[in-house]
C-alpha cells in the first residue's frame, strides 16, 4: 500500500518536473532567438547607416569630377540611376543589389578620375578621397560584423534540438551578404 | 602631390574590390596590451617608448580619450584596414559608452600605416584629417627611416586634433544597461544559489527539506509583505514555493550519488553549463583599456 502510494506520488513529479524544465528551456531559446533577431536588425541599421554616409558622399564627388571633364560619362547617369533604385527598394535583397550596383559605379568613377591629372592637385579633391576610402572601409566593416550576426543567428537556429522552436515560432533562416558578379574583377571604363 | 592621389585612389580601389571579402582573410592577434604604447617590432627605444607612454596616459587623466599606439612586425596575409578593426575590437579601445578610442597601426615590413578611430570621435577626427596627419605628418618621417619621429609627429597630430573634443563616459539611456546587469547578476546569483542548494540537498538525507524551505521562504514573504503581496496571494505563493521546493528536493535526493560525484569532480561542471560569461582578460600589470568599439573609420597610407 504504502509502495503503490509512492508510485503514484512519483509519476507526478516526474511529470510536473518534465513540464516545468520543457517550459522554461522553450522559454529560454524563444527569448534567445529575440535577442539574437534584434541583434541582427540592429546590425543591418548599421550597414544602411553608412550606405547612408556613401550616398550623402559621393555627389560631391561626382560634381568635382563633372567640373573637370565637362563632358556627361555614362558612369554619373549609373551612379544616379544605382542610387534611385536603393531610395525605391522595398526588400533587404533589393536594396543590396541596388547598394552593389552603386558600388560598382563607383569603382568605374575611381578609375576616371585616374586620368585626369588636374583633378590631383586639388586639396579638396584629396580630402574627398580620403572620405570616400573611410566611407568604403566602413561599408566593408558593418557589413563583415552584419554577416557575423547573422551567421550566429543561422547557427543558433539551425541548432537541434533549437531548430524545433525557432521552426514552431517562424525564425527563419537569413540572407548573408554576398559579393555580386564582377566583384572579383578591376571595373572598367569605357570613354566615349 | 599626383603620386600621392594614385596612392589613395589605389587604395580606395583596393577597399571597394576587397571589400566583400574583408573578413575572410585571417587575422592573428598580437597579444594582449601592455599600456598605451606596444611596440610589438621593436622599433622605438626604450626613452621615447617611456616619454610618449606618460604623454598618452596624462591624455587620457584629461580627457578620458585612449589613443594607443601599436607596431607590428608584419601583418601576416591580413591587410591593415582588417587588421586595425579586429584589433580595435579585441582590446576594446576607448571608454565604453563613449567609444574615444584612436588606433596608430605601424607595420613594419608591410610599410603600411594605420589610424583607426573609434565611433565617438570620427567627429573630432574626419578621415580627411586623419589622411592628412598620415600624409604631412607621419609618412616623411618613416620614408626618411625615421620611425620613432614619425610615431611621435602622428601622435601629436592626434592628440591635436582631438584634445578640444568633450565626450560623456556615461551611457546615454543608463537605466536600461543597470537593468541589463542586475539580470545578469540574479542569473547568476540564481545559478549560483541552485548550485549550492543541490549540494545541500543532494547531500542530506532528507526528501522534504526542500519543501520545508520553499513554504518557509513563502510564508516570510507574506508575513513581511515583502513585494507588495497581499495575504492571499501569500499563501499561494507558500504553496507553490513548497511544492517546488518538494520537488527539487525530491529529484536532487534521489540522484544524490551521481550529483555529489560529479560536484566532487570538479566545481561548477556538467549540470549548470552554458552560462559562462568571463570578462576580458588583460594581462602584464596593465588593466586594460575601456571597451570602447570601432566602425572601420580613419585613414591607411604606406610608404
Amino acid at each position: 500500500m504504502e509502495i503503490r502510494k509512492n508510485a503514484g506520488f512519483v509519476k507526478w513529479v516526474v511529470v510536473i518536473a518534465v513540464i516545468l524544465v520543457v517550459v522554461t528551456w522553450t522559454t529560454g531559446k524563444y527569448n534567445s532567438f529575440v535577442a539574437l533577431n534584434q541583434k541582427v536588425d540592429t546590425q543591418w541599421a548599421q550597414v544602411e547607416n553608412q550606405f547612408q554616409r556613401r550616398f550623402d558622399l559621393v555627389p560631391n564627388l561626382v560634381n568635382t569630377v563633372k567640373g573637370i571633364t565637362k563632358q556627361e560619362l555614362e558612369v554619373f547617369t549609373a551612379i544616379a540611376e544605382a542610387r534611385t533604385r536603393y531610395s525605391g527598394a522595398q526588400t533587404t535583397d533589393a536594396k543590396v543589389t541596388a547598394a552593389n550596383e552603386y558600388q560598382s559605379a563607383l569603382g568605374r568613377l575611381l578609375v576616371v578620375v585616374e586620368n585626369y591629372p588636374q583633378l590631383k592637385s586639388s586639396d579638396s579633391f584629396n580630402a574627398l578621397m580620403a572620405e570616400l576610402a573611410g566611407t568604403e572601409n566602413r561599408v566593408a566593416v558593418e557589413r563583415g560584423r552584419f554577416n557575423e550576426v547573422v551567421g550566429e543567428y543561422n547557427v543558433a537556429t539551425k541548432r537541434v534540438p533549437g531548430s524545433l522552436i525557432a521552426m514552431l515560432f517562424g525564425f527563419d533562416k537569413k540572407e548573408l551578404f554576398k559579393a555580386q558578379d564582377g566583384a572579383q574583377t578591376t571595373p572598367v571604363v569605357d570613354f566615349q | 602631390m599626383t603620386k600621392r592621389l594614385a596612392r589613395i585612389a589605389s587604395v580606395t580601389l583596393t577597399l571597394i574590390g576587397a571589400g566583400f571579402f574583408a573578413f575572410a582573410v585571417a587575422y592573428t592577434s598580437p597579444g594582449s596590451p601592455t599600456g598605451f604604447v606596444n611596440d610589438f617590432a621593436n622599433i622605438l627605444d626604450s626613452e621615447t617608448k617611456a616619454n610618449l607612454e606618460t604623454k598618452l596616459s596624462a591624455f587620457e587623466q584629461k580627457t578620458t580619450h585612449e589613443i594607443v599606439v601599436v607596431t607590428i612586425p608584419t601583418l601576416g596575409d591580413d591587410y591593415i584596414e582588417n587588421y586595425a578593426v579586429k584589433l580595435f575590437e579585441e582590446w576594446g579601445i576607448g571608454k565604453k559608452d563613449a567609444d574615444n578610442g584612436i588606433l596608430f597601426l605601424v607595420a613594419l615590413n608591410d610599410r603600411k600605416v594605420r589610424i583607426e578611430v573609434g565611433y565617438g570621435l570620427e567627429g573630432a577626427l574626419v578621415d580627411s584629417e586623419a589622411n592628412t596627419i598620415i600624409q604631412d605628418y607621419v609618412l616623411p618621417e618613416f620614408k626618411a627611416g625615421d620611425y620613432v619621429k614619425g610615431i611621435e609627429a602622428g601622435v601629436g597630430g592626434i592628440i591635436a586634433a582631438t584634445e578640444g573634443e568633450v565626450v560623456s563616459t556615461q551611457g546615454t539611456s543608463s537605466s536600461s544597461t543597470d537593468w541589463g546587469e542586475i539580470g545578469f547578476f540574479i542569473i547568476f546569483a540564481l545559478f549560483w544559489g541552485v548550485n549550492i542548494l543541490i549540494q545541500i540537498f543532494a547531500s542530506s538525507k532528507s526528501w522534504w527539506l526542500g519543501g520545508v524551505l520553499g513554504g518557509g521562504a513563502g510564508a516570510l514573504i507574506t508575513i513581511f509583505g515583502l513585494f507588495g503581496v497581499t495575504l492571499t496571494l501569500g499563501i499561494i505563493i507558500s504553496a507553490i514555493f513548497a511544492i517546488v521546493g518538494l520537488l527539487f528536493d525530491y529529484v536532487v535526493s534521489k540522484n544524490s550519488d551521481s550529483i555529489l560525484k560529479k560536484f566532487r569532480k570538479g566545481g561548477d561542471g556538467g549540470m549548470w553549463t552554458g552560462g559562462g560569461f568571463g570578462g576580458k582578460s588583460s594581462g602584464g600589470g596593465f588593466g586594460g583599456f575601456g571597451g570602447g568599439s570601432s566602425g572601420g573609420g580613419g585613414s591607411s597610407g604606406s610608404w
